[in-house]
């Protein structure tokens, strides 16, 4: 049992450099929380306020109902897994895997226990007497996380675990540390601006810009229904296509295309009617043949997919990207009709999605 | 009382497994002490200089043991650390040879006497020749105990990776 509870948290650092901004979230039980974001959003720092390895300037941090927001890093009962591993290069993967529990000074025979019982999690029973630069990137990498396991501590955290490793491997520990959280079932904070790390293994996320939250939601709603034109330009790849349109009457007016509109969609923005919005539409959401012409520019065959690239109608301040199914053969110069079969609107000003 | 015995062996279980990945520092720790008593030895051997009694081939061959020995006790203590059995004997004969050399130097430098301005003095004082037979004795002891642990242990380690085996396959 492990709840967390982030309320109001504040970083403000000594040469009064604000990085987050009235943080909050409640952390349930077993839940996996990914804090996504472009570097510098604060994800890091709120992670690392929540260790307890930066000061919380102000609101407070519950562990299960008990305020930890001054408690120190060593008695939080919390695992941090790092960018670097930070796994000592003389000792083998045995001792390092042991090593927080042998400080502790717990019975040898209780450690061998847990570093065994870790290693089998992990699938490293066949490295415990190597050494960590006899490992690869994605090995040492669950060494890290073993030696968070063998601590059995009530909330894990991860800072970017994935970042050093290639995108092949990147993969493959994604997938273990998704088997991970689903065995070990315990509550996990985890910092990455990969958004599809956030994807995939998220129960929910957070997202994060300039210290804001943005949004909070599972997945799928960041991906379906974007907070802001910040979100939905952050989740999902290709990213979204946005576009300036107006309203008139049944119709959006775009520079160079219109876009009709479903009785649904006319509703939603009927305040908004003779007025300026951004369309957004992703581009896995059009198909070819419909009202919108796209100059084409380049053309990426991805096997099931093609990225097509281009600008509606010309303009090239009306830049669009389509991810079409199938195989197209489109070249340079040719004009493709498409559809926007799925639209998001936002407010111009506030940029807010529109619903 | 059942319950208690089984505990027991479980933990005597676990501890065998824990020798799979824990080195063995205590046999590599006591040769190392062994060095550090030869250490001890062959600076208080040399410490007096009576007459020309210390300028022939024994002293030679001392000093060229002593080297050998350093050396060899090292080179036991990391196969001794890995659990390399065979090391056990090395250091068992190195450690039986430390009190074979009581009876060398020590014991004659202890019994001759030498013509200083006429006079019969002994090369080796009573003290002297105690604290070289202890740093020996403590030396030899220190080997022979490595050796029996690393013997013992590489048993042990034997069977439980043989049950081990026997298990997987």
């Amino acid at each position: 049992m492990a709840e967390l509870s982030l309320q109001h948290i504040d970083k403000i650092y000594d040469n009064n450099v604000q990085a987050v901004f009235d943080f909050n979230l409640e952390v349930k039980d077993g839940e996996l929380i990914v804090l996504v974001g472009p570097s510098g959003c604060g994800k890091s720092t709120t992670l690392r306020m929540v260790a307890g390895l930066e000061d919380i300037s102000a609101g407070h941090l519950l562990l299960d109902g008990r305020d930890i927001t001054q408690t120190p890093a060593k008695d939080r009962d919390m695992a941090m897994v790092f960018q670097s591993y930070a796994l000592y290069g003389h000792m083998t993967i045995y001792e390092n895997m042991a090593f927080s529990l042998t400080l502790r000074k717990e019975d040898p025979n209780v450690i061998h226990k847990k570093v065994i019982a870790a290693a089998e999690i992990l699938g490293l029973t066949e490295q415990l007497n190597k050494k960590p630069n006899q490992l690869s990137g994605g090995q040492r990498q669950r060494v890290a996380m073993g030696r968070s396991i063998v601590r059995n501590p009530k909330v894990f955290l991860f800072d970017e675990p994935l970042s050093n490793l290639d995108a092949k491997l990147r993969g493959a520990t994604r997938r273990e540390i998704l088997l991970l959280h689903k065995r070990l079932q315990a509550t996990m904070m985890y910092v990455t601006h990969d958004q599809t790390e956030a994807l995939t293994l998220a129960d929910r996320i957070v997202c994060m810009s300039m210290g804001h939250v943005q949004q909070t939601g599972t997945p799928l709603e960041l991906y379906d229904k974007p907070a802001n034109i910040f979100v939905a330009s952050f989740i999902g790849l290709p990213p979204m296509n946005f576009f300036d349109v107006k309203v008139a009457g049944d119709v959006l007016m775009g520079e160079g295309f219109s876009v009709p509109l479903s009785e649904a969609e006319r509703a939603v923005l009927l305040p908004y009617q003779g007025k300026e919005i951004t369309l957004g539409v992703r581009p896995e959401d059009m198909t070819e043949g419909g009202d919108v012409p796209v100059d084409v520019t380049t053309n990426e065959n991805l096997g099931m997919n093609t990225l097509v690239h281009g600008y509606i109608g010309g303009n090239r301040k009306l830049r669009i990207t389509a991810k079409l199914k199938g195989w197209c053969n489109f070249k340079n110069g040719d004009t493709a009709t498409l559809s926007f079969n799925r639209r998001h609107f936002f407010d111009k000003e506030t940029t807010n999605a529109i619903r | 009382m059942n319950s208690t015995k089984a505990m027991t062996a479980e933990d005597m279980e676990i501890r065998t497994d824990r020798m799979r990945f824990i080195k063995n520092h205590l046999s590599a720790n006591l040769a190392l002490l062994a060095i550090l008593f030869d250490v001890f030895y062959f600076v208080t051997v040399y410490r007096q200089d009576v007459g020309s009694y210390y300028y022939n081939i024994i002293i030679g061959a001392s000093i060229i043991y002593n080297l050998l020995f350093m050396l060899t006790v090292f080179l036991c203590s990391e196969g001794v650390k890995n659990y390399k059995k065979n090391y056990s004997i090395l250091l068992f004969a190195v450690g039986i040879l430390q009190f074979v050399r009581i009876c060398i130097l020590p014991m004659k430098a202890h019994f001759a006497t030498t013509l200083i301005q006429n006079e019969e003095v002994r090369v080796m004082s009573d003290g002297q020749f105690m604290t070289l037979v202890v740093f020996l004795v403590a030396s030899g002891i220190c080997c022979i105990l490595a050796a029996a642990v690393n013997w013992s242990r590489c048993r042990q380690l034997e069977e439980h990776m043989n049950k081990l085996a026997a298990k997987t396959a």
